[in-house]
């Protein structure tokens, strides 16, 4: 970078102070660290898009921006990618960078602390992205553990959150106000006793040794940007089944609907079921087909519905 | 001694004499089968019900010696998604398209709508409990609703956050996955109650769900498949979901020159072994394998069978026979659909073949 003109020169998120190779690769990182809805794991585009969208389909109002460092959480600004930066906060930015090009190198460490002290302790994944995390896909996880770090938000997770953040008190008032409204996470102790015995824990845990099972590597960057399943699917909706990067393919039909309900409205079988009065009365007995199976049976009889007309069956006598 | 259907008991022997290789039902339905399950253990033969896209469920026995024995048969209006067997053997029900539910009393012959929904009927499960016993539906229309079979109104009805894709009943253990990838289980002994949500470790549509038992055959967790070739193991209750719950890939091709591309089919149907614990899994590939979850290994993998999709599986209660159903689920859409493929139900000899390895 030999120019004298002075113009932004990595994209970086405003959110989290993180710099990013190019702008795709930063609205990816907003879009799965910023924008997305804790509750059902959509990705929106924009702060106010995500509070929207909450209010609307959960019915949960979210003030803050996920994964945000304190002063940069602000729901509804509207920042995507490098759109809708502040003035203030780019020349801030600036000078933080010249600041450090004079002193040293950037520091990943600059990067790692404020989404830790900053960011309400909700949503655990960001606590799980420093160090072995790339920005945005959830790659390079170990396998034993790829799936597990980041749907589940148990509740180790958050008492693990406490001792980093022993600077910011508003932080921890933050959670109080956060954990309750989270629907998901079944808060502390579960309000009743385990019904279900444990998980084995001890079988096993040597989770390389298993020859066959092996948990996704290649598949792990699309299954990131994942964004299938839409919550409050509307009539007419169609979300489409996110596709896999890469050198995999889902044979499914493109809609994300169950394969029941894809072949449910085909045109053979609507008919069947679109004349058919609903909330039928239940049927009368006199249904009863008198030729069920009287003792003892015969060989060689067949279903005994005259319209579909089976043949007899042929087959050698029973032996028992 | 007179059966529950009024037959006179046949041998009662539980080993079969088959050979290895697998047995085709006589007289399968004229569509794709939606579902498949053997008879409970309170009956000492074998009876196989198979619901399927032609409106009807079918009923025969599986004698021990390979025969397959046509029963009976009865008709829903629409394809019938969903069936299951009440827990003294006397009764079978079916649920699907028409958005009703029916009972079939098999020794009367009567076929009665027992419940009704707004949108198709996709589950029904049967759950005897020592205080009471009930039917369970799980709909298109986002409710669960739990049936005594002589009120037409339900004992109870649960509004879910989509449409029940999935679902399954062992002892006191309900499990429920909707459209959102959502999982919730219920505790079943005081009547159906919320026990837990559960984050789903798959990121794609979810399509099947079968509980697991540990050694004492209690349920304590379940297996739920996608359409991404994976299935997910999740303990209810464990004290480290990290180690514990883990996902696998199955039904993928090896990819091969010269796309070089690997193709993902849908896991159609989980079930697991009653007396191994090991459990089966059958995709759009056509393919059936058998696991074992505790080891993490795979024990087997057929061949394509047919040259079409298996749609559902089922052990019998006694963990001697597999069975499963070869149709056409629609994963390819309309190219997919060669009229002239038969559909198919068969069903092989298992127990040996589902036993764990014994570790080294």
């Amino acid at each position: 970078m030999g120019r004298k003109k002075k113009k932004q020169t990595k994209p970086w998120c405003w959110y989290c102070n993180r710099e990013f190779d190019d702008e795709k690769i930063l609205l990816q990182h907003q879009k799965a660290k910023h924008f997305k809805c804790h509750l059902c794991h959509k990705k929106l585009y924009t702060g106010p898009g995500l509070q929207i969208h909450s209010i609307q389909v959960h019915k949960e109002n979210i003030d803050k921006v996920p994964n945000a460092i304190k002063g940069r959480d602000n729901i509804e600004i509207e920042i995507y990618g490098m759109e809708g930066i502040p003035e203030e906060d780019l020349r801030q930015h600036e000078k933080r960078l010249a600041g450090k090009d004079k002193d040293e190198p950037d520091n990943t460490d600059t990067i790692k602390v404020p989404p830790i002290v900053g960011m309400p302790p909700m949503p655990p994944l960001g606590v799980m992205t420093p160090p072995p995390m790339m920005p945005m896909t959830f790659t390079g996880i170990p396998y034993g553990i790829t799936p597990m770090s980041l749907s589940m938000m148990p509740v180790p997770m958050m008492t693990q959150l406490r001792p980093p953040i022993p600077v910011v008190p508003t932080t921890a008032g933050n959670s109080a106000t956060l954990l309750p409204s989270n629907p998901i996470i079944s808060s502390g102790p579960p309000p009743t006793k385990p019904l279900f015995p444990s998980g084995t824990t001890n079988a096993n845990n040597d989770v390389n040794s298993s020859s066959n099972i092996t948990t996704m590597v290649s598949a792990a960057t699309a299954i990131s940007n994942l964004s299938a399943t839409t919550s409050g699917s509307l009539p007419g909706n169609k979300p489409k089944i996110e596709p896999i990067a890469g050198a995999a393919k889902i044979i499914h039909p493109d809609e994300d609907i169950s394969l029941e309900e894809f072949r449910a409205s085909l045109p053979k079988y609507k008919q069947i079921m679109m004349p058919q009065q609903i909330q039928m009365p239940p049927m009368p007995a006199g249904l009863s087909m008198a030729n069920f199976m009287p003792p003892p049976m015969p060989p060689g009889l067949s279903f005994m519905v005259p319209p579909t007309g089976f043949s007899p069956m042929a087959f050698n006598g029973p032996r028992f | 001694m007179t059966t529950p259907f009024g037959l006179s008991s046949t041998t009662t022997t539980n080993t079969l004499v088959l050979g290895q290789k697998d047995l085709e039902i006589i007289q399968p339905p004229d569509d794709a089968i939606s579902c498949l399950k053997f008879s409970p253990l309170s009956i000492p033969q074998t009876y196989l019900i198979a619901s399927s896209w032609a409106n009807d469920i079918r009923c025969w026995e599986i004698q021990s010696n390979g025969q397959s024995v046509a029963k009976a048969i009865q008709k829903h209006d629409a394809p019938i998604l969903s069936c299951c067997w009440s827990e003294d053997g006397s009764k079978v029900f079916t649920a699907g398209c028409d958005k009703t539910a029916k009972m079939w009393d098999l020794q009367a012959n009567t076929f009665v709508q027992i419940a009704a929904h707004d949108q198709p009927i996709r589950t029904i499960h049967y759950i005897q409990r020592p205080s009471y016993s009930c039917v369970m539906t799980g709909s298109w229309d986002r409710t669960v609703k739990f049936w005594d079979t002589r009120q037409a109104t339900p004992l109870k009805q649960l509004a879910l956050s989509e449409r029940i894709y999935a679902a399954d009943v062992f002892g006191p253990m309900a499990v429920i996955t909707t459209a959102d990838r959502n999982i919730q289980v219920y505790s079943l002994d005081q009547g159906p109650t919320e026990y837990k949500k559960i984050e789903s470790l798959l990121k794609y549509q979810h399509r099947c769900v079968s509980i697991f038992t540990d050694k004492s055959k209690n349920p304590n967790g379940f297996a739920v498949g996608s359409i991404e070739g994976r299935v997910a193991i999740m303990y209810v209750e464990t004290a480290n979901p990290s180690v514990d719950n883990f996902t696998f890939k199955c039904h993928r091709s090896t990819p091969q020159p010269p796309t070089n591309t690997q193709d993902i089919f849908a896991v159609n149907d989980i079930a697991f072994h009653p007396i191994h614990g090991t459990l089966a899994t059958v995709g759009s590939d056509g393919r059936y394998s058998f696991w074992d979850k505790d080891d993490r290994t795979k024990l087997k993998t057929s061949d394509v069978i047919n040259d079409q999709s298996i749609t559902c599986c089922t052990f019998d209660s006694r963990g001697q026979l597999f069975a499963y159903a070869s149709s056409y689920d629609w994963h390819k859409g309309h190219e997919g659909n060669v009229q002239t493929k038969k559909n198919a139900i068969y069903f092989r000899q298992c127990f040996e073949e589902m036993k764990p390895k014994p570790k080294k």
